[in-house]
């Protein structure tokens, strides 16, 4: 029974965190229909960012945020607006070759840049508390609150201002949402901009609970994608849905099946995805629909 | 009146998208050797009818029979084989391919063993195609890309290849929308010949109710996925209710 | 019927020049060795028919059937570890040990078994879902691969004893591309390959007039798989070192995919064109670039995808349809 305690609870923050780190993707998606390939590597790159800026100022990750979103949200409306732009309205494969080409060269540029040795971030706090008789470790305790603040934040924005009203119109009826006067290219970027910030940011957060290296990026594009499937497209509540589901998942199957330890986490979202869209291609809660954003 | 067995049949078909009941209970039969038209305003159910009826759409309830055989959970291929053949609304052909092999694929089957795949296409298809061109006033389009053509070029093409496996049934799902007249007279010329000659079944959906009256010896009229009315083209034209659902009241 | 107009075929050469001048090809490639070439300058030319080879076998399904699979290195991973197991392994539980030549076909089966396995389910997908399954299937082969130690290896890998030397590797390699290649020619103008063709194009539409479009779709992955696979164990034993982060590196599908779309999607000559102008990139930009170059890889699929989505061969049958196309034209009209 401790031992399932244990997992739900590890499992549930591992969620938190798969729920913020996969709202960037999620909403990419449902907003502009492109599948970004780069997901992973935008969260190395944050993880990274805070790596540099803790050895170089000491700088706490959660307080580098405070750099590392606005820097990356420029970065992502500057991509949206040179790459992505150019190829929404082109079939899907596009899209999904030019990220996978993005992908590809962001992991070799931070290889050349950093080296493939793995880094990590040894913050003061790295420990854990009881509660309950269940081990719970700060640092991803912190990231589960701040992503439920994150998503209600989000959510707000979305729904009651101008320019996440903008967005949500957008991604339901493009050529309504032009005709009403909505530059959509513009929307678009800022779109990308958001989400390559929260993105990038959710890679800082977590940077103290895991190695840093360049090829980190594609098992998390990979479980974004197995998420966004469970959750539906675009959605916020159903990323946060998602995101437990998969978290609890891996660390049950971590538990209870012998032998096979954390690393068939991806393999198990892989299972997962195929399941899913085979059984039920519209996603688990109908959100792979063709695109609204709640 | 036919006392034979229906070549296609639909038996209490339902079809939902979501709460809506796109196909809502249709009883529905054509016997060989007819020219049957499906009718009704726009969003009335009759593609989905045709999807269900060629198993595109898995109908939700209901049974459908094609040569008395029940073909409710057959794959959509082999029911084309079995000698159902169709055209769509928005026209599917393959814009890069030329006339010709828009045809070709189109093919009569034989065999699927992987040699027999590995071959160029027999002769005998490719001749079948050819004449069928020529029978449809395309020659002179042989080598042109499908993209190159017009639309009504496209819709002849497209019955071209419904034709190509010589089935026994043809749906056309307004094969007369966007045409030019001359060339709705070729497809109405084609479509008796076709009957008269070599005994092929249509069931035609048709906005265009001169066409209706002039091939149809029967007509079904569908509102609001029900079957609204059934008859000869005259009985229907003077059916209030249909009056009332077209033109409303 | 009988008023059939006998159209004009096309000429022989028309229908058979590509084959024969293919056959002309290799027959001159065969006579390269015997030109006193160095034994680098063989092992250069086997990489080349490698990555031709695979080139033409992603094109198969990513091309002409139109599945882009982000996943394809996972046949030749397969193929390798096949290989390596089947020449490490089996040997200790039954002798006699098997030989290159004995494992090699077996090899093949295994991932185009692999290929049936997982496309009957994956095949189903539409579009971008397909690309992320066989991605998803490539990253999650290799966890399994180095999870399953007792038969794999693990992280450590497994060891092959040497055999080939550098010019029968080069005459392997020349007839797996020569076969490859040609099969690939022989499709194209098949029955079968207009039918890929057209479930390219229209899926439904193909299943609607009487094509077993699972079926179609399944034996053109099984191909591809096939010799995939078998590349895949020719490279084991010519590398004589098989370990997850060797075998399974996504740099080998997103080659075959840019190769492809280089030199032209579905087509049968642009992969092997493009095969061969990439390899000749690379070793340009190895050279001065060192490190960057899986990233100048990156780059130059982004260009191309921006720029010339319908590949060399693609742009000179049509060149209103590329970008760059456009873009010339464009130029030729502001100068007249």
């Amino acid at each position: 029974m401790d031992q399932f305690l244990q997992a739900l609870a590890s499992g549930l923050l591992l969620g938190g965190f798969y729920a913020v780190m996969v709202l960037g993707f999620s909403i990419i998606w449902g907003v502009m229909g492109v599948i970004n390939l780069a997901h992973g590597e935008f969260r190395m790159i944050g993880a990274y960012a805070a790596w540099a800026l803790f050895r170089a100022f000491g700088l706490d990750p959660f307080a580098s945020l405070v750099i590392i979103l606005p820097v990356m949200f420029v970065v992502g409306y500057a991509l949206q607006t040179i790459l992505l732009n150019r190829v929404v309205e082109r079939p899907h494969l596009m899209a999904l070759l030019v990220t996978f080409g993005v992908s590809i060269s962001l992991a070799n540029l931070y290889k050349v840049i950093y080296s493939a040795d793995p880094r990590s971030v040894p913050v003061s706090y790295n420990g854990s508390f009881e509660l309950f008789g269940v081990t719970m470790p700060i640092v991803k305790t912190i990231i589960f609150f701040l992503a439920l603040l994150i998503m209600g934040l989000l959510h707000t924005f979305l729904h009651h201002t101008r320019l996440g009203k903008s967005i949500r119109a957008a991604a339901q009826n493009k050529d309504a949402a032009r005709i009403v006067g909505i530059e959509i290219h513009k929307v678009y970027a800022i779109t990308a901009g958001i989400c390559i910030a929260l993105t990038a940011g959710a890679g800082a957060m977590l940077s103290p609970t895991q190695a840093i290296f360049p090829f980190m990026g594609p098992p998390f594009t990979l479980k974004a994608f197995t998420i966004t499937a469970l959750g539906g497209l675009g959605r916020i509540p159903g990323a946060l849905l998602g995101g437990l589901l998969l978290g609890v998942t891996e660390l049950m199957v971590a538990t209870y099946v012998p032998g096979i330890g954390t690393n068939l986490g991806v393999a198990v979202s892989f299972v997962l995805l195929v399941v899913i869209l085979i059984v039920r291609p519209q996603g688990l809660l109908g959100g792979l629909r063709p695109m609204e954003v709640e | 009146m036919n006392s034979q067995q229906p070549l296609l049949e639909g038996r209490d078909v339902y079809k939902f998208f979501g709460g809506l009941a796109a196909v809502n209970g249709v009883d529905f039969a054509v016997y060989p050797g007819e020219i049957v038209g499906l009718i009704g305003p726009n969003g009335s159910g009759k593609t989905t009818l045709f999807d269900c009826l060629t198993r595109l759409q898995t109908i939700d309830k209901g049974q459908i029979f094609f040569k008395g055989q029940e073909i409710t959970r057959v794959r959509p291929y082999q029911v084309a084989r079995m000698g159902l053949a169709r055209t769509f609304q928005v026209i599917r052909v393959y814009r890069k391919m030329t006339v010709l092999e828009n045809m070709l694929i189109s093919r009569q089957w034989r065999g699927e063993g992987l040699l027999n795949m590995l071959r160029p296409s027999h002769p005998d298809t490719e001749r079948r195609a050819r004449h069928l061109i020529q029978f449809l006033q395309l020659e002179h389009l042989t080598d042109e890309l499908a993209g190159h053509l017009s639309g009504g070029q496209r819709r002849l093409l497209e019955i071209g290849m419904a034709l190509m496996p010589d089935p026994d049934i043809l749906l056309l799902d307004e094969a007369t929308s966007g045409i030019n007249p001359t060339l709705i007279e070729i497809i109405k010329d084609r479509i008796r010949t076709l009957n008269r000659e070599q005994g092929k079944t249509f069931l035609l959906i048709e906005h265009n109710i001169n066409f209706i009256a002039d091939l149809c010896s029967r007509v079904y009229v569908l509102n609001f996925g029900e079957k609204l009315a059934e008859g000869t083209p005259e009985e229907i034209m003077e059916n209030e209710a249909v009056i009332e659902a077209y033109f409303g009241a | 019927m009988s008023t059939l107009t006998q159209a004009a075929r096309p000429s022989l050469l028309r229908r058979w020049g590509g084959l024969l001048l293919w056959l002309l090809l290799l027959a001159l490639l065969a006579i390269y060795p015997y030109t006193g070439v160095t034994g680098s300058a063989l092992f250069t030319a086997t990489q080349v028919f490698v990555l031709v080879t695979l080139a033409s076998n992603w094109n198969l399904i990513g091309g002409m059937t139109g599945y882009v699979d982000f996943g394809h290195a996972v046949f030749f991973g397969l193929g390798a570890y096949s290989m390596g197991i089947l020449v490490t392994r089996v040997p200790l539980a039954f002798s006699p040990e098997l030989s290159f030549w004995q494992a090699l076909p077996l090899a093949g089966l295994v991932a185009a078994l692999f290929a049936l396995i997982i496309g009957l389910p994956t095949l189903r997908l539409k579009g971008p879902y397909f690309s992320i399954a066989m991605l998803g299937t490539f990253v999650a082969m290799r966890e399994i691969i180095r999870i399953l130690r007792p038969i794999t290896g693990g992280g450590t890998g497994l060891d092959l004893p040497p055999v080939l030397n550098r010019v029968n590797e080069y005459y392997f390699m020349l007839g797996l591309m020569g076969l490859v290649v040609a099969l690939i020619w022989w499709i194209r103008r098949s029955e079968f390959g207009y039918t890929l063709i057209a479930i390219r194009e229209d899926e439904i539409g193909a299943e609607m007039r009487g094509i077993n479009t699972t079926m179609h779709k399944i034996i053109a992955f099984m191909i591809a798989a096939f010799f995939t696979g078998i590349v895949g164990a020719f490279w084991a034993w010519q590398n004589t070192y098989i370990d997850p982060d060797v075998v399974f590196i996504e740099q080998r599908t997103v080659e075959m995919v840019m190769m492809s779309m280089l030199g032209g999607l579905g087509t049968v000559w642009g992969p092997p064109l493009g095969a061969v102008v990439i390899y000749f990139l690379q070793d340009v930009v190895w050279g001065n670039l060192l490190n960057f170059h899986l990233m100048a890889l990156g780059i130059l699929l982004i260009l191309l995808v921006l720029f010339l989505p319908e590949g060399i061969l693609g742009s000179l049958g049509d060149p209103s349809s590329t970008s760059l196309g456009r873009l010339l034209r464009r130029a030729g009209r502001r100068q007249e």
